[in-house]
C-alpha cells in the first residue's frame, strides 16, 4: 500500500547539497530550517526523483522545478524551452528507496550533452523541447506562490470524479462559514455566498484559495506525493489545526505521502498537537540545519517530534 | 556551537531555566536578549532514565552530538543510599555517571554537577528566610507527610508555590560551583 513512499534519499551534486542523506520519513514531513538553507531544494530533489520513473518524466520534473522557482519572472520573460532549462538544472544525482536517479549536462566543443540516467542525449533527441510534456497527474507541487487557476481546475477535476465536493464545500465552510458552494464556472474558480452570485475565488484572499489547492490536491494525487512550499502562507494561526485535520486525514484515505515547509512555529506547533490528538504516528519533522557549508536532516519521527514541541525546543534551524 | 543541559524532571528544568536567566541578568553570560533557555534543557524524566544509556532521548540527541551539540553539562541529584544503593549516594551516583559515560562514548566534553541530598534539600537549604523555613520544617513534621513525598520535597514545593523562584538566594555561595559551571557552558555559544 505505502510501498511508493520515499523513507530516505542521498543527494548529490544538487544546488546546496553536495552528499546529503535522509532517512525516517513519514507519510506526512514537515519541514524546518532556516532561510537558505534548502528546505525547498530538499523538496524539488525529492519531486524529481519521485518523478522519474523514465526519461521524459525526469525531463519535465527537471523542467518544472525551474518553472516553480522562476514563476514570476515568465511575466516579462520568455518560458524557457526545456533545454534551457536542463542547462540550468546542470546535475543532479539523487538515490532513494525507490530509485537512483542521475542527470547532467555537458558542453564539449561547442557541443551540448545530456545524460540522463547516464544515457546520453543531445538537444535533437529530444523528443520534444518545448514545455508539453505529459507530467505524472499524482505527483503535485505547490509553490509558495499558490496555484494558478488553471492548475486548481486541474485538480479539481479528480474532486469532481471522486464525488467529494459535499467533503469540500464543508471543509470550506469550516474555513468561512458565509460560503455556501464552491465551483469552477467556464474554467474559474468561484465561490457563492449566501443569497449572493457566485463570486470569482481571487475576490476572498489567497489564503482561501490555498486552502482549497490544497484540499483538491491530496485528492488528485490518490497513492502519489503532493509538495507544498510554505503551508502557511495566507492561513490564519486559528484555521491551521483544520488544516492539518485535512491534510492527515486525507493523506491517509487517498495514500499520499505530503511534503511541506514552514517557517511558522503555530504553523509546526499544530501540526504536532492535531497529529497526536488523531493519534497519527505515520508524521515525521524534518529540521535541516547547515553548518560550516555542510547540510544536515534531523528527521524526527512521530515519538521524538512530539517531545521536542512539549520540551518547548526550537526546531526550526540548528542552534 | 551550542549545548545541552540534561536533568532529570521538570522542576528541575524550571530551576535551571530560572539560574540562568538569574546570570542573564547580571550578565553573568552573555546571551541574547530573546534567548530561550528551554532550548538547551533535555528532561530525561527521572534520575534513572538519566544514567540510562539506551534511552530514547540519548538516540535523539546523539545525531545532532558534533554538529550542533558541542558541550553538556548533567547535572543530577545524589539523593539517598538508603533508597538505591546502585546509583544513590555520592560515590554511587558519580560511578553511574562514568558508566554512562562511557556507553555514551560522546566525543564532546562533558561536564557533571551533582546535588548533595537533592535539588529540593539544597534550595531549602539556601532559602534566606531561616525562620520561615523552620516553620515549614516543623508543618512537614507535624503533618507526617514526609514519608509520603520525602527529601524536603513538601517544604520545597510549598515555598515555590507562595514564592516565586528568586525568593531563593542566588547570591548565595552555595550556588557558585554551579553558576561556574553555566557560565563556562555559555561562553562562545551562538544562541
Amino acid at each position: 500500500m505505502n510501498e511508493h513512499f520515499i523513507k530516505n534519499i542521498e543527494i548529490k551534486n544538487f544546488k546546496c547539497f553536495d552528499n546529503f542523506k535522509a532517512e525516517r520519513f513519514g507519510r506526512v514531513n514537515l519541514i524546518g530550517g532556516k532561510n537558505n538553507v534548502g528546505k525547498t531544494a530538499f523538496m524539488e530533489a525529492v519531486y524529481v526523483n519521485v518523478h522519474s520513473d523514465n526519461i521524459e518524466h525526469l525531463i519535465i520534473s527537471l523542467y518544472a522545478i525551474v518553472y516553480i522557482r522562476n514563476y514570476l519572472e515568465y511575466v516579462t520573460e520568455d518560458i524557457p524551452t526545456v533545454s534551457k532549462a536542463l542547462d540550468e538544472v546542470k546535475k543532479y544525482n539523487t538515490k532513494s528507496n525507490i530509485r537512483s536517479v542521475t542527470f547532467k549536462s555537458e558542453s564539449k566543443k561547442a557541443k551540448k550533452k545530456y545524460y540522463f540516467f547516464d544515457e546520453e542525449r543531445k538537444k535533437g533527441d529530444f523528443s520534444n523541447d518545448s514545455d508539453d510534456y505529459d507530467d505524472i497527474e499524482n505527483i503535485k507541487f505547490i509553490d509558495n506562490y499558490g496555484f494558478t487557476n488553471f492548475q486548481l481546475n486541474n485538480v479539481y477535476t479528480s474532486v469532481q470524479l471522486k464525488n467529494k465536493e459535499q467533503e469540500l464545500n464543508e471543509y470550506i465552510q469550516e474555513f468561512d462559514s458565509t460560503i455556501k458552494f464552491f465551483k469552477i464556472i467556464n474554467d474559474k474558480p468561484q465561490c457563492q455566498v449566501e443569497n449572493e452570485e457566485y463570486r470569482s475565488l481571487s475576490e476572498f484572499g489567497d489564503g482561501l484559495k490555498d486552502y482549497i489547492s490544497i484540499i483538491c490536491s491530496l485528492y488528485a494525487c490518490e497513492n502519489g506525493y503532493l509538495f507544498i512550499d510554505e503551508i502557511d502562507n495566507g492561513i490564519h494561526y486559528t484555521q491551521l489545526d483544520k488544516l492539518w485535520e485535512i491534510i492527515l486525514t486525507i493523506s491517509k484515505q487517498q495514500n499520499v505521502q505530503v511534503f511541506a515547509t514552514t517557517h511558522s512555529k503555530e504553523c509546526i506547533e499544530s501540526y504536532a498537537r492535531v497529529a497526536k490528538r488523531l493519534e497519527d504516528e505515520e508524521i515525521a519533522f524534518i529540521e535541516l540545519c547547515k553548518r560550516e557549508e555542510e547540510i544536515k536532516a534531523f528527521v524526527y519521527p512521530y515519538d521524538w517530534f512530539i517531545d521536542e514541541i512539549e520540551q518547548e525546543h526550537e526546531v526550526r534551524g540548528c542552534l | 556551537m551550542s549545548l545541552r543541559i540534561f536533568v532529570e524532571g521538570n522542576d528541575d528544568k524550571n530551576f535551571m531555566v530560572t539560574l540562568l536567566n538569574d546570570l542573564k541578568k547580571y550578565k553573568e553570560i552573555d546571551v541574547l536578549d530573546n534567548i530561550n533557555f528551554n532550548n538547551y534543557i533535555e528532561v530525561m524524566g527521572s534520575k534513572s532514565k538519566l544514567l540510562d544509556s539506551n534511552h530514547i532521548k540519548y538516540k535523539k540527541v546523539l545525531e545532532k552530538i558534533g554538529f550542533e551539540i558541542k558541550e553538556a553539562l548533567f547535572i543530577f541529584d545524589c539523593d539517598f543510599e538508603k533508597d538505591d544503593k546502585t546509583c544513590n549516594g555520592m560515590k554511587n551516583s558519580l560511578e553511574c555517571f562514568e558508566n554512562l559515560k562511557n556507553e555514551l562514548n560522546w566525543t564532546i566534553p562533558i561536564d557533571l554537577h551533582v546535588f548533595d541530598k537533592n535539588l529540593d534539600y539544597f534550595l531549602v537549604e539556601t532559602i534566606n528566610k531561616k525562620e520561615c523555613y523552620e516553620h515549614f520544617d516543623k508543618l512537614v513534621e507535624c503533618l507526617d507527610v514526609e514519608k509520603l513525598k520525602p527529601n524536603k520535597k513538601p517544604i520545597a514545593n510549598l515555598y515555590r508555590d507562595l514564592y516565586p523562584y528568586p525568593q531563593f538566594d542566588f547570591k548565595d555561595d552555595r550556588f557558585q560551583p554551579l553558576k561556574d559551571k553555566l557560565i563556562d557552558l555559555f561562553k562562545g555559544t551562538e544562541q
